[in-house]
C-alpha cells in the first residue's frame, strides 16, 4: 500500500524483471519478450510517472495493455487487408479508399449493436457494465452502488463480456 | 475460429478480473496463461472484442458529479443546483463543529508522519503540518496548515472530502498533494483526479496538473507539473518554480526544522531550482550556490537574501 514515485517504479522493475518477462512470454510475446520489456521501460521512463499506489501491479498492467494493443492493431491490419482484397476481387474496381470517417462509422455502428446486446442482458448487467467500462468505476464500488455482492457484479460483467465477444464474432463473419 | 468453450469461459473470467483497476493477482494470471498457449489467444480475443465493440460508446455526462447518487439529483429539483450546494456546505460546517470525535494530528517542522485511514488509504504529513481528522468519518479531513500527500481509495458512495480554508477538494480515486500556507492552497495530482470546490468553480484537476488558489478568492490558476514532482518532499526533494524567497524560506523551515527568514529587501525576489533537503539541513549555507542567493546566520535564524 506504500506509494512511491518513479523511483519506486524503477526499483520494482529491476527487482521483478524476471516475473515481468515470464508474464510477457506467457502472454504470447515469444521471442519479442525482451524487446517488449525494454519498450515498456522506455515508455514508463518517458512518462515521468508520479507516485503510484502499487508499482508492481502498475508494471504488469502496462505489459498486459501493450500486448492487448499489439493484438488489436494486428487484427485490424489483418481485417483491412482482407476487406481490401475482397473489394478488389469484385467487379467494382478502384475507389476503395477506406477513409477514417468510414472506420469511425463502423465504430459507432458497433457501439450501437453493443448497447443493444447489453440491454438484452437486463437493466442491471447493462448498467454495471457501463459504469465499469465507460465510467471506470471499480467493481467493489459497483457492488455497493448497486447493493449487490461482488460476485454478482463479476457475474454480470462475465455475461456482458461473453455477449460482446460473441457479437464481435458475428460482426466479423459478415 | 471456434475456441474451446471452456477456455473461452476462463478467458472471460480473467478478462473481467484484470479489467478491474484493483486487480493485483498477476501471479495466478501468469500461471493460467502458461497452462496452454491458447489461453493468451482466447484472452486477447475477449479483451479486444469488448474494447472494439464498446470504445465508441459515449461517456455519460457524469464528469464531476461522481459523488452524486440518484438521491441528490432529486433534491436539485427542489433547490436548484447552486443553492443546494451552498446548503450542503453550511450543513457540513455545522456538523463539523458539532462533532466531538475530531482530533488533530500535528507535525513539528522537519518531521514527517504517516496516518493510516480507516477503511484504506493513508495520508503522509510533511513537517509543520496540522490536520484535523474525524474519528467517526474517515472520509473527511481538514488541512489547517502545511502540506500532505493523500493516497485515497475511491468510493463513489462516500467520496473523500478535504477542506482547505474555504475550499473543498473531492477525490475521484487518487493520489494528490495539498499545500496550505499563508492563505494559499496548492493542489497537485499524481493519479486519479480531484474536484476543486464541486459546488462552485467545480474544476477537475487531472494527473500532471496543479491548481493554486488564494484564500478568500474565487480565482484559481491551473498549470502543469511533472507528476514525478508530486509529493517529492517525501524523498527529501523540493522544486521551486518562480517562487518568492518568502515561499522558499517557509518551505525550507517546514521541511528542515531549521528557521529560515528572508531579508526585508528580498521578500519578493523570485527563484527557480530543485534542491535536496538533507544537505541544506546539515549546512544551510549550501542553499547559496543552489539558488543563487546569500545565506547569513542571524542568531537562531538563517536569513536568505538576493545576491
Amino acid at each position: 500500500m506504500e506509494s512511491s514515485s518513479s523511483a519506486g517504479l524503477e526499483e520494482a522493475f529491476l527487482a521483478h524483471r524476471d516475473r515481468l518477462l515470464r508474464f510477457l512470454i506467457a502472454r504470447g510475446a515469444g521471442d519479442s519478450a525482451e524487446e517488449l520489456l525494454h519498450e515498456i521501460w522506455l515508455k514508463i521512463a518517458a512518462r515521468n510517472t508520479g507516485p503510484v499506489s502499487s508499482p508492481l501491479s502498475y508494471l504488469f498492467r502496462a505489459a498486459d495493455t501493450l500486448m492487448i494493443d499489439r493484438f488489436r492493431s494486428a487484427r485490424q491490419a489483418e481485417r483491412r487487408e482482407r476487406d481490401w482484397s475482397d473489394a478488389h476481387d469484385g467487379t467494382v474496381p478502384g475507389v476503395s479508399d477506406a477513409p477514417s470517417a468510414e472506420r469511425h462509422l463502423v465504430a459507432r455502428e458497433q457501439a450501437r449493436l453493443a448497447m443493444e446486446t447489453l440491454d438484452r442482458l437486463g437493466e442491471r448487467p447493462a448498467a454495471i457494465f457501463r459504469r465499469h467500462r465507460v465510467d471506470g468505476v471499480p467493481q467493489r464500488a459497483l457492488a455497493e452502488e448497486f447493493g449487490v455482492s461482488l460476485s454478482t457484479v463479476e457475474s454480470d460483467l462475465r455475461r456482458a463480456y461473453a455477449a460482446l465477444a460473441a457479437l464481435k464474432e458475428r460482426i466479423d463473419e459478415v | 475460429m471456434a475456441l474451446d468453450e471452456t477456455i473461452r469461459e476462463q478467458a472471460v473470467t480473467w478478462a473481467v478480473r484484470t479489467g478491474d483497476p484493483a486487480f493485483d493477482d498477476w501471479e495466478a494470471f501468469t500461471v493460467w496463461l502458461e497452462q496452454d498457449l491458447a489461453h493468451a489467444r482466447a484472452y486477447d480475443e475477449v479483451v479486444a472484442s469488448v474494447a472494439d465493440t464498446t470504445e465508441a460508446i459515449p461517456v455519460a455526462p457524469v464528469a464531476n458529479n461522481d459523488d452524486e447518487p440518484a438521491r441528490r439529483s432529486q433534491s436539485r429539483r427542489w433547490f436548484g443546483g447552486a443553492i443546494a450546494a451552498s446548503l450542503a456546505a453550511i450543513v457540513a460546517v455545522g456538523m463539523w463543529q458539532a462533532q466531538p470525535a475530531t482530533y488533530t494530528v500535528e507535525t513539528a517542522p522537519g518531521e514527517v508522519q504517516l496516518v493510516a485511514l480507516e477503511g484504506g488509504g493513508h495520508i503522509e504529513l510533511a513537517g509543520g503540518t496540522r490536520m484535523v481528522l474525524d474519528g467517526d468519518d474517515p472520509r473527511t479531513a481538514v488541512l489547517e496548515q502545511g502540506q500532505a500527500l493523500f493516497t485515497i481509495e475511491h468510493d463513489p458512495a462516500a467520496p473523500f472530502t478535504l477542506t482547505v480554508g474555504e475550499d473543498t477538494l473531492v477525490d475521484v480515486g487518487t493520489i494528490f498533494d495539498v499545500k496550505h500556507t499563508d492563505g494559499r492552497m496548492a493542489l497537485a495530482v499524481s493519479e486519479g483526479a480531484v474536484v476543486f470546490n464541486p459546488g462552485q468553480q467545480n474544476v477537475r484537476v487531472s494527473p500532471g496538473q496543479r491548481l493554486i488558489s488564494a484564500a478568500g478568492s474565487d480565482a484559481y490558476e491551473l498549470s502543469e507539473l511533472p507528476t514525478a514532482d508530486v509529493g517529492e518532499w517525501r524523498e527529501g526533494r523540493l522544486t521551486f518554480q518562480n517562487a518568492t524567497l518568502g515561499d522558499v524560506a517557509a518551505d525550507l523551515s517546514r521541511m528542515t526544522g531549521i528557521a529560515f527568514s528572508v531579508s526585508a529587501a528580498s521578500t519578493g525576489t523570485r527563484v527557480s531550482g530543485s534542491l535536496l533537503v538533507e544537505p541544506v539541513r546539515s549546512d544551510p549555507r549550501a542553499l547559496g550556490p543552489l539558488l543563487g542567493v546569500s545565506v547569513r546566520h542571524d542568531g537562531e535564524v538563517w536569513e536568505i537574501s538576493a545576491r
